[in-house]
């Protein structure tokens, strides 16, 4: 099986789609594509061997290849609120620091996860952090407080946490019990933008690398019982039977998880048709996957089921 | 901080100290208080956990009069007044139409009024009092202190006396003795006797 990496392309918008025959007839995927004034940035999975070819490729276009450690992955950036204490700065810095690397990330303000007591983590928060591939958790700059409230803010959350807060990375591992799956120090409750690279965005450097680790931890667990389906692939076919791209306004109308698809579509409407969608010798969408209603709006949740539940490898 | 005489976090975690202290330099500078403010003294207990804040007003700002930005010239009809700048042309446009009514008051463009009174004196115009800046800016310190202080901290005590000010905030009931004596501690900080 092709061992697929996943990269970003940044360039122009002139002659981009040699890009994207190339990426498709390599048998790559693109899971996000953005225009922005005359710049196309393509997030794609791509066969290992074939980089080069597509740096080779692309270098007469002007355009640049590298590797993004976290395209096809939808990252939780967990808040203690919306108000003014939490936002902007850290909070948007984040989620605009884990977007360069390639996630898709949503941003959730908790309804009460501010304070020290009085913090907690209602049903729906909980459910929809739970639907992404990893959850990082803003906290602020007071080691107590964080203790405090961190086994509140926690409850009932089964994937990956990143915990952040201003104390260093030490102090955050010593007093969370049990320890979270990955801890970064320095990045607190702040009142301006991170501009500094020393003390400031170095700590969003390590973020980076640190959800890395834990999604790559989590993409080896996967890779031990194979999925029926590379989520990409799946996100490839639902696109070419329904145009779903084509005719939604959202920014990432399918959204590619590690396990698991978002599809910004209704689910009472559509979960029907997206089961009986064929993906090919007769499998349909609905024999290898579970189609929930996420608890996002109204759209579409589908799990890809591994290869030991289902004996189907497409 | 700069322009500020004193200015003190203190705090049993230093890390939290330090990053507060840069919280209130930013938030102050961004509401252009840390000239108003002289002495500051923050205090963070996060155990209880209790926000307190003291300290004095260095200068307050002035009174706001008409010639400050505009100037009138006498007329047959009136008193012209051209305007220089137009930041508190709201509030004298309020001031002049309660005065002598709209019918009286024409505006031919941004920069002209005219106030259709006969015999008028300019002088006596160009010194009416428009705002008092010193009103709000109370209220601007304690909105700065509520952004300053964690999110959460509901309960809250505030005080404002000859030149200074306070602010207590916590999640948990304060109470009020214990508040008064730290109140009086920490005013002492900035050399304040209450």
């Amino acid at each position: 099986m092709t061992v697929l990496v996943p990269i970003t392309y940044k360039g122009g918008v002139y002659r981009h789609d040699i890009i994207i025959d190339l990426i498709d007839d390599l048998g790559g995927y693109i899971v996000q594509k953005h225009m922005i004034a005359q710049e196309v940035v393509l997030q794609s999975l791509v066969p290992k061997d074939d980089i080069e070819l597509i740096r080779k490729i692309s270098r007469p276009l002007a355009g640049v290849v590298y590797e993004a450690p976290l395209v096809g992955t939808e990252i939780a950036v967990v808040s203690p609120s919306l108000e003014i204490h939490h936002l902007p700065h850290t909070s948007c810095d984040v989620a605009e620091y884990l977007r360069s690397a390639g996630a898709k990330t949503n941003m959730i303000g908790l309804a009460r996860g501010f304070g020290k007591r009085i913090a907690n983590l209602n049903i729906e928060e909980r459910d929809i952090i739970n639907e992404h591939d990893c959850a990082v958790y803003m906290l602020g700059n007071f080691e107590s407080c964080i203790e405090y409230k961190m086994p509140a803010l926690r409850k009932g959350i089964t994937v990956p946490i990143i915990l952040t807060g201003r104390p260093p990375t030490e102090a955050l591992q010593r007093i969370i019990d049990p320890p979270v799956d990955g801890s970064v120090g320095g990045i607190g409750r702040i009142g301006h933008r991170t501009k500094q690279q020393e003390g400031e965005i170095e700590h969003l450097d390590r973020l980076v690398e640190e959800v890395a680790r834990v999604i790559s931890q989590k993409r080896e667990e996967v890779a031990k019982d194979p999925l029926s389906v590379n989520p990409a692939r799946l996100m490839a076919v639902l696109d070419d039977a329904m145009e779903i791209t084509k005719g939604s306004t959202h920014p990432t109308p399918i959204v590619v998880q590690i396990r698991a698809l978002r599809v910004k579509l209704p689910y009472d409407t559509y979960a029907d048709a997206i089961a009986a969608i064929e993906i090919e010798n007769g499998v349909k969408i609905g024999d290898i996957t579970q189609i929930f209603p996420s608890r996002m709006r109204d759209y579409i949740l589908i799990r890809i089921r591994p290869f030991s539940e289902t004996k189907i490898l497409v | 901080m700069k322009g500020m005489e004193y200015f003190e976090v203190e705090c049993v975690e230093p890390v939290g100290a330090e990053t507060y202290a840069q919280i209130a330099d930013d938030i102050l500078s961004d509401l252009n208080l840390n000239q108003s403010i002289g002495r500051l003294h923050i205090y963070i207990d996060p155990e209880t956990p209790l926000f307190l804040a003291v300290g004095v007003i260095k200068k307050m700002p002035g009174l706001v009069h008409i010639r400050d930005f505009a100037s009138a010239l006498g007329t047959e009809d009136g008193v012209v007044l051209d305007i220089g700048a137009e930041t508190y042309l709201s509030p004298m446009l309020t001031i002049l139409w309660d005065t002598y009514g709209r019918d009286l008051i024409i505006q031919p463009d941004r920069f002209t009024v005219k106030i259709m009174v006969p015999g008028l004196d300019p002088r006596e115009i160009e010194n009416l009092m428009v705002v008092d800046p010193s009103e709000g800016m109370f209220h601007d310190i304690i909105y700065a202190l509520q952004w300053i202080a964690p999110e959460g901290f509901k309960v809250r005590r505030e005080t404002i006396g000859e030149g200074h000010f306070s602010y207590v905030a916590s999640e948990n009931t304060l109470d009020e003795e214990e508040t008064d004596m730290l109140l009086k501690e920490k005013f002492a900080c900035v050399g304040v006797t209450v």
